[in-house]
């Protein structure tokens, strides 16, 4: 078998003690299912995903993400096998017990702690409505990596990002250049890559793998038609002042020269006159 | 005598020219001023009456498994034949208080570029342009209340592709009651939507107290 982490780490299944504290996302109608993706962010491992039992994902490519998949709600039970397994029985490599909300909208990352340590963790993604003209950017540190900042054109966005946080900007929409740098620098360990954030969608993205060795990448996926209605149409006077409320500028101002000049004029006439 | 005269003579004829000039002066930019909307307002009646004014026809298309639409071609130019407009469109987004941005030129269109485009597949391709303006004029948009069901409506697109539309309906809301979602759902049977601002100018908001709204679906007559 290869040597990997996860492989390494058998023993140490996350299993059963890390209840996922799933909050409900904001959903209109009461659903009774759940939207799951997942990512996988451990390197040098694929894997089968187990729900309940039953094979759900197979060979799981590590830095893909799959989804979104609808589960019904309620617990569930998820585990991961090293790809070559018979089947779900056994001892996975990671495992994790998930109680999904009815209309709930989570992705499940496995992926090495700060240490290098694989685990499994879950997070809400937020899908409510992204105002008009924006996109939403959902960046998280699920990588073997001190704290890091996320860059934007060079700048700074998102500081002090450690592993297992997330953090979410809303954006105008449009193309950003983007990197990962350790906390506090400018230096990318990450990109710089442009980023193609189109108006009414979250892009989630999860930064995986491990500093050491230059293992880090990115995992991403976005979810479409969250966009907002523009609240108005201004579409009256630019200037502020309608065509039909009085006389452009301009106009004043050649009738006031027009009108000095009639009226020097009107003055020499009547002095000549009286000559 | 004679001799004095001629100065005063020449005083005299050169102050009527001075006269003139000034009268000149004030009427003729008066006149360009009073000319300038010409084109937009005027040029209406020779198409109207040839067109009859045939029942909008929804459009049947049916378009299922769409679900990633491709961006939309910009349209580049709208032409109201009924108002004799003949106006560019350019693509525009939001403003800084979250609205629709229109040009800031009354003489061009703008294409809300994050919603559906003409010739789409469903939803309401949005076009805006404005009333008029104290410094320019009239818009390209002046007359839009006065298109009535069965007017036509064409856009070309950047490709060089033609979409045909009939005027459906026209309607008058508040600022504030403005249907939205109506206006800019990326879903639904596709059309085109056509707002301007109507009713009174209030100068506190500077604005108008109404939009004018034209929906018009395609032509497959």
């Amino acid at each position: 078998m290869r040597l990997n982490h996860l492989a390494r780490h058998a023993g140490l299944a996350v299993g059963g003690a890390l209840a996922l504290a799933l909050v409900a996302a904001p959903a209109a109608v009461a659903q009774e299912t759940a939207t799951v993706y997942v990512v996988h962010g451990v390197p040098d491992t694929p894997v089968d995903v187990y729900v309940d039992g039953k094979r759900a994902i197979d060979d799981f490519e590590p830095g893909t993400s799959q989804g979104p998949v609808q589960l019904p709600a309620g617990p569930h039970k998820l585990a991961l096998f090293a790809a070559d397994a018979v089947d779900g029985s056994g001892s996975p490599l990671l495992s994790t017990d998930a109680d999904l909300p009815a209309g709930g909208n989570v992705t499940v990352v496995a992926h090495l702690d700060e240490g290098g340590n694989p685990k499994i963790t879950p997070f809400v993604n937020d899908v409510s409505s992204v105002p008009a003209g924006q996109a939403r950017l959902v960046v998280r540190h699920t990588a073997a990596a001190p704290a890091v900042d996320v860059l934007a054109g060079g700048q700074p966005v998102i500081e002090g990002l450690s592993n297992g946080q997330e953090k979410a900007l809303e954006v105008p929409a449009g193309s950003v250049s983007a990197a990962v740098a350790a906390a506090g620098t400018t230096d990318p360990v990450i990109g710089p890559a442009d980023v193609d954030l189109k108006e009414g969608t979250a892009t989630f993205v999860q930064a995986i793998g491990k500093l050491d060795g230059g293992k880090l990448s990115l995992v991403s996926f976005t979810v479409s038609d969250l966009h907002s209605s523009p609240s108005g149409v201004p579409s009256g006077a630019p200037s502020g002042a309608p065509a039909d409320g009085g006389a452009p500028a301009w106009l004043l101002v050649t009738t006031l020269a027009g009108l000095s000049v009639v009226a020097v004029s009107a003055v020499r006439l009547r002095s000549a006159a009286r000559r | 005598m004679h001799v004095t005269s001629a100065p005063g003579h020449r005083t005299r004829s050169g102050a009527l020219v001075g006269l003139l000039a000034g009268l000149v002066l004030v009427l003729a930019p008066i006149g360009v001023w009073a000319a300038t909307p010409a084109p937009v307002v005027a040029a209406a009646p020779p198409v109207a009456p040839a067109l009859p004014a045939a029942p909008p026809v929804a459009a049947v298309l049916p378009e299922v498994g769409s679900t990633a639409p491709t961006a939309p071609e910009p349209p580049v130019r709208i032409r109201l034949p009924a108002l004799g407009v003949d106006a560019p469109v350019a693509p525009v987004g939001i403003d800084d208080r979250g609205r629709m941005a229109v040009p800031l030129d009354v003489a061009t269109v703008g294409w809300y570029r994050y919603g559906s485009g003409p010739g789409a597949t469903a939803g309401s391709a949005v076009l805006s342009g404005h009333v008029d303006d104290r410094e320019q004029g009239y818009g390209a948009f002046h007359k839009l209340g006065d298109l009535a069901p069965g007017d036509p409506v064409t856009v070309d697109l950047a490709g060089g592709g033609v979409v045909a539309y009939r005027v459906e309906a026209v309607s008058r809301f508040p600022k504030t009651d403005l249907p939205v979602g109506e206006v800019f759902a990326r879903d639904g049977a596709p059309r085109l939507t056509l707002v301007t601002c109507g009713g009174q100018f209030d100068y506190r908001e500077h604005g108008y107290t109404e939009n004018v709204v034209v929906v018009a679906r395609p032509d497959v007559s």
